[in-house]
């Protein structure tokens, strides 16, 4: 198996005019859970299908687990999707479900299938259309794990999940991981989500990549500082500010790169919500709110 | 990939069997009632030449159920191609992109091409089958009388016999199988379908299929005791139009001319032939005249050279569409 799952070189999408994902290069290593976060309409989708092969590159390349998606059967066979809102067949019964599933995949795992609709309390013989939306989107992670993918990814799994069937979705989630050894890259507008379950995180702001990188570096390489205002503005070079806010005496910034000795300058430790918000701050042009925050 | 359309296809499939063998059962009943009076009234000896006998058949064809299947049998043969279209075609991946279960389809260990080639050839190939057993039910059933009536050639029978119904579902099915791939809205699509299909089927039979084979122009000396009418207004024009029954085939156009060759339609006179003259008088100075029928006509031995021609036209259609709808699958998201 590759190190990396997914490796990017200015990849861009336009749609006509608009251009969804501009000039993304990417590497994201093997063996992670893979956050991607951004806000409505910044491209996760868009880098997400065209990771999965939906989607054709207007420009630039991408590579998934060494080739290019959606190649032929055998890629395809590799990477299991759950697309956003966990589209299913209203007609089909989830039974049939199981059964597409295996009459279209190699490697399916009939027993994988099988016990989790169990666990799910899943009656085989329900029509998907009338499964409850934290039911229909466990049956499409369901058809997608048992396909036994090496990758597999999840466009806002959870977005439209109620707060217990979040927590659900993500425990089955983890369950899989710590089963099998797949990657998994997931996108979510929610950061609270993402903190649980990932350890490497991609910031996509406006169509661009801000930030990525495994979120124990991240959280290492950035700081909260809080210092008066003179302080502030006699940084050590080397600081990469990201985000800054004044007010007459005292300054707060969240800054990238090794923390100052000064003892004016208070270092606290950032958490990981802030340090995304903080990034998406600084992308913002103007000062709507574009991440949701919740708990 | 088989067994997941055959799934999806699993109601249509089922209604339009039901209703298929349903017909099937009266056919089958009329069908031999037909067959007997055929052969009680010595039909088969003297074919179209005995009239007594074919008044007899042709009134036992017009009652009850084999009347019934005379009006109706004819028409579902022409309806149910572009229903296929609509009901089969253009909600096979119309439906998928509308519900976005094409992004489940397409992410499973199955290539996009595939996926469209089994789609088509599965749900295409019932559809031609059901169309085929439709057409040769039907065709079978109507063997007498269209021995009898000898006007298979005629529009109103042409596309209810033989091959033509198949390759008509073929391209019904395939055109709204494009078009829910283009419009990726079911219900339009399945507009769409219909009012395109409509149009070209009248396109072809209005103008193409009398020009598919060339037609025969039949050229003889005009038989004045056999006249189909004679008009004339008063202080006008006379025009005769010149009798055709005993044609078998599909007359496109009858015309009377002067031994020279010009269109014959000359000012009333009251002497020769006009509202006082007698009707002998008439035709004497008719015969007189010397005039030509010049027919232009698809005669009834050609139907099965214009059934291949027709159909072949469809299936080619069908097959650039399917072309097309795999150029144009790449396109989607």
């Amino acid at each position: 198996m590759t190190s990396t799952v997914l490796k990017a070189g200015g990849l861009t999408k336009r749609y006509g005019r608009r251009t969804a994902l501009a000039d993304c290069t990417l590497t994201l290593p093997a063996g992670r859970v893979v956050g991607l976060v951004g806000p409505n309409g910044a491209g996760k989708t868009t880098l997400l299908h065209l990771a999965v092969g939906l989607l054709a590159p207007s420009a630039g390349t991408i590579e998934v687990l060494g080739r290019r998606p959606a190649a032929d059967a055998d890629q395809l066979a590799r990477v299991g999707f759950v697309a956003q809102d966990a589209p299913v067949y209203a007609a089909l019964t989830v039974g049939d479900h199981l059964r597409l599933g295996a009459h279209t995949n190699p490697r399916w795992d009939q027993r994988l299938a099988s016990e989790r609709v169990r666990a799910l309390r899943l009656d085989p013989a329900q029509k998907a259309g009338r499964l409850s939306g934290g039911q229909r989107a466990q049956l499409a992670l369901t058809l997608a794990i048992a396909k036994r993918p090496d990758l597999l990814v999840l466009d806002e799994p959870v977005a439209s999940l109620d707060p217990l069937a979040r927590r659900e979705f993500l425990q089955g989630l983890m369950a899989f991981i710590a089963e099998h050894d797949a990657s998994v890259i997931l996108s979510s507008h929610l950061v609270s989500d993402l903190e649980r379950v990932c350890d490497h995180l991609v910031v996509l702001v406006d169509s661009h990549v801000r930030v990525a990188g495994d979120v124990d570096d991240l959280l290492a390489a950035h700081h909260r500082l809080v210092a008066p205002r003179a302080a502030a503005a006699e940084l050590p070079p080397g600081l990469e500010v990201i985000e800054q806010s004044h007010t007459d005496r005292q300054s707060t910034l969240v800054v990238r790169g090794d923390a100052p000795a000064d003892p004016a300058v208070v270092v606290e430790q950032i958490g990981l919500e802030d340090l995304v918000l903080a990034y998406l701050s600084q992308g913002a042009a103007t000062p709507d709110p574009v991440l949701e925050v919740t708990r | 990939m088989i067994w997941t359309t055959w799934r999806q296809l699993r109601t249509q499939a089922w209604v339009t069997a039901v209703a298929l063998g349903a017909l099937g059962v009266a056919l089958l009943v009329s069908g031999l009632s037909l067959a007997r009076s055929y052969s009680s009234l010595g039909l088969a000896t003297c074919g179209h030449s005995c009239s007594q006998a074919v008044a007899a058949f042709q009134a036992a064809a017009g009652t009850g159920l084999n009347g019934v299947l005379q009006t109706f049998a004819g028409l579902i043969v022409i309806v149910v191609p572009p229903l296929l279209g609509v009901f089969w075609g253009a909600p096979l991946v119309a439906r998928e992109l509308e519900a976005g279960t094409h992004r489940v389809a397409w992410t499973q260990s199955v290539t996009r091409d595939r996926w469209l080639a089994t789609k088509l050839a599965v749900v295409g190939a019932s559809a031609a089958g059901a169309a085929g057993l439709l057409s040769w039910a039907v065709t079978a059933w109507a063997h007498h009388v269209d021995t009898i009536d000898a006007e298979r050639v005629a529009p109103s029978v042409f596309a209810a016999r033989g091959v033509v119904p198949v390759a008509y579902a073929l391209f019904a099915f395939v055109l709204g199988v494009t078009l829910g791939l283009m419009i990726r809205r079911t219900v339009p699509a399945m507009a769409a379908t219909l009012g395109i299909y409509a149009a070209l089927l009248f396109t072809m039979t209005q103008w193409v299929r009398r020009v598919l084979v060339a037609p025969v122009t039949l050229t003889r000396a005009l038989d004045v005791e056999h006249l189909g009418g004679i008009g004339i207004v008063p202080g006008g024009t006379m025009t005769i139009d010149a009798n055709t029954d005993d044609l078998h085939g599909w007359v496109l156009s009858s015309r009377v001319l002067l031994p020279g060759g010009q269109l014959f339609h000359p000012a009333v006179s009251s002497t020769q032939c006009g509202p006082d003259t007698s009707i002998d008088a008439c035709r004497q100075w008719l015969t007189s005249q010397h005039l030509v029928q010049q027919v232009l006509y698809q005669p009834e031995s050609r139907f099965w050279t214009l059934q291949w021609h027709e159909a072949g036209i469809f299936a080619a259609l069908a097959v650039l569409l399917a072309a097309f709808c795999f150029w144009w699958v790449r396109r989607v998201a």
